[in-house]
């Protein structure tokens, strides 16, 4: 069995909250359990469904369970699955609780350092008169208290210097020390698979705390890069923490991913990075026809995420859902249903420009964990190139 | 010490909620909520004596390392008023993390 890397291991810089020796154990408690969860619970879940569940089902219908309503009626008073739900919940909520804990008591603090490392330049372009959309100023993402807009004082970076310190431990520091493994499998892939590609002009849409944006910087030193989030608190921390790494030719943008009011035919590259699951079912086509919008010709648009549902037995289905089910992610379930590829097409992208892959991050990398149905350092990608005058692109 | 007096264990400050916030109730996941309530303390429970058994062999260490051992030093150590004023503190936190599934 892999084990999780301690906390003290996470890379450091100025906005990065400071956690004493217990709250380092604390999070590195939360590493073991959700180890735990994902490697020994998880397991007896699925030997509960192949073992009795399903068999009871087919006893009961006659027929074997078709989809993940039925897998979840069959499985709902297993005391794997419950047991498997109540240690992955109370993680989780036991993680937001300290990493509020662990913030709250420096959150001056961190606000004056992004002030201070935020007042020069116009790299940082926050719109006061922004409202950013629904489905993310009224949703709690992933029980964090308050969501990605929420404000306690004034400039507060709060909700990401918790989102950062918590993410490493929620994941075991399997994204590496900067939890960037996402923007890493997606340089990998562009470097492996269309080496002559080079974009000048980089758009990242929900950029976050930009950790995923920061790897595209390192891969393409040459070109401009976007970084676009809704939520200001977001990007103060971005912007800030991107200095402190001596980053500072990125422009963090407020604005709405499905109306960037940036000028069309303008990058080359417009991606995502876990960001479609915290979209809405009206907005996700609008950010693909966004994208479509602002690339040149031969650009390309790209979106890491958790495995489509299509094609999965149902079991795993119902595995996967659980963030959707439990985790304060309501666009979760329906995202990984839809037929992202057709969505594409519909917004203009031609059929044999649209394409499913698979990115994977290197190094630092995977130890052996096995897959924990939604969080190791490997997404399915969904993308397509925008035709140059008329003729496929590179893909 | 990890002293620290986080906004939610202060009943001064306001909890670290903002207005908006669609969160569903917490799920139940057996036919007792008595039953899910008792395995949110015990996972809490869990983290938290992780915490202590880690915080424990450091200090152990730390001691060991300069030399400075005292069984007999800890038995007889009696808490002063401003100590049990910290205590208080790190107690009514603790509960918190603890007894966070009771509401």
């Amino acid at each position: 069995m892999g084990s999780p890397a301690s906390w003290q291991n996470i890379g450091r810089h100025a906005l990065l909250p400071e956690a004493r020796h217990d709250e380092i154990a604390r999070l590195d408690v939360i590493a073991h359990l959700n180890a735990y969860v994902a490697e020994r619970l998880g397991p007896k879940v699925r030997e509960a469904w192949d073992n009795r569940a399903s068999g009871d089902w087919r006893t009961r219908h006659g027929r074997e369970a078709v989809d993940r309503y039925e897998v979840a009626e069959a499985m709902a008073n297993e005391p794997a699955y419950q047991v498997y739900s109540l240690v992955r919940r109370n993680t989780m909520e036991y993680r937001q609780l300290v990493g509020r804990q662990i913030v709250g008591r420096q959150a001056e603090t961190l606000r004056d350092r992004a002030r201070a490392l935020n007042a020069s330049g116009d790299t940082l372009r926050l719109d006061p008169a922004f409202r950013p959309p629904r489905y993310v100023s009224a949703v709690e993402q992933h029980l964090m208290r308050g969501g990605y807009t929420a404000e306690l004082l004034e400039d507060d970076v709060s909700n990401p210097a918790n989102y950062d310190a918590g993410l490493y431990a929620t994941i075991g520091g399997s994204g590496g020390p900067w939890s960037n493994a996402a923007g890493r499998a997606l340089v990998d892939w562009l470097r492996r698979e269309y080496p002559a590609f080079v974009p000048q002009r980089i758009l990242d849409l929900g950029c976050g705390l930009g950790h995923n944006t920061l790897p595209l910087r390192e891969a393409f030193p040459r070109a401009q890069i976007v970084a676009i989030d809704a939520a200001a608190p977001m990007l103060r921390y971005g912007h800030a923490r991107a200095r402190s790494l001596g980053v500072d030719d990125i422009e963090f943008v407020q604005g709405d991913a499905a109306d960037t009011q940036l000028p069309s035919g303008s990058f080359d590259l417009v991606f995502t990075t876990m960001v479609l699951h915290e979209t809405s079912r009206q907005a996700l086509p609008k950010i693909f026809a966004e994208a479509h919008r602002l690339l040149r010709a031969g650009g390309l648009t790209i979106h890491l995420e958790q495995p489509t549902y299509r094609g999965l037995e149902p079991f795993e289905q119902f595995m996967r859902d659980w963030d959707g089910r439990f985790n304060n992610e309501p666009f979760w379930s329906a995202l990984h249903e839809s037929d992202l590829p057709a969505m594409l097409e519909r917004v203009g992208f031609g059929r044999d420009e649209v394409f499913e892959t698979r990115c994977v991050a290197p190094a630092w990398q995977c130890s052996e964990r096995q897959e924990d149905f939604g969080r190791a350092p490997a997404w399915y990608a969904v993308g397509a190139w925008r035709a140059a005058n008329g003729i496929a692109a590179i893909g | 010490m990890d002293h620290s007096l986080p906004f939610d264990a202060n009943p001064t400050q306001p909890a670290a909620t903002a207005a908006a916030g669609c969160r569903p109730d917490s799920p139940q996941f057996t036919d007792d909520p008595m039953v899910d309530r008792l395995y949110g303390v015990t996972l809490a429970l869990v983290a938290e004596l992780a915490v202590t058994r880690t915080r424990l062999d450091a200090l152990e260490r730390v001691l060991a390392g300069r030399g400075l051992v005292g069984e007999q030093d800890v038995d007889q150590y009696r808490a002063d008023g401003s100590v049990q004023q910290e205590r208080s503190r790190l107690h009514a936190e603790y509960l918190q993390r603890v007894l966070q599934s009771l509401g």
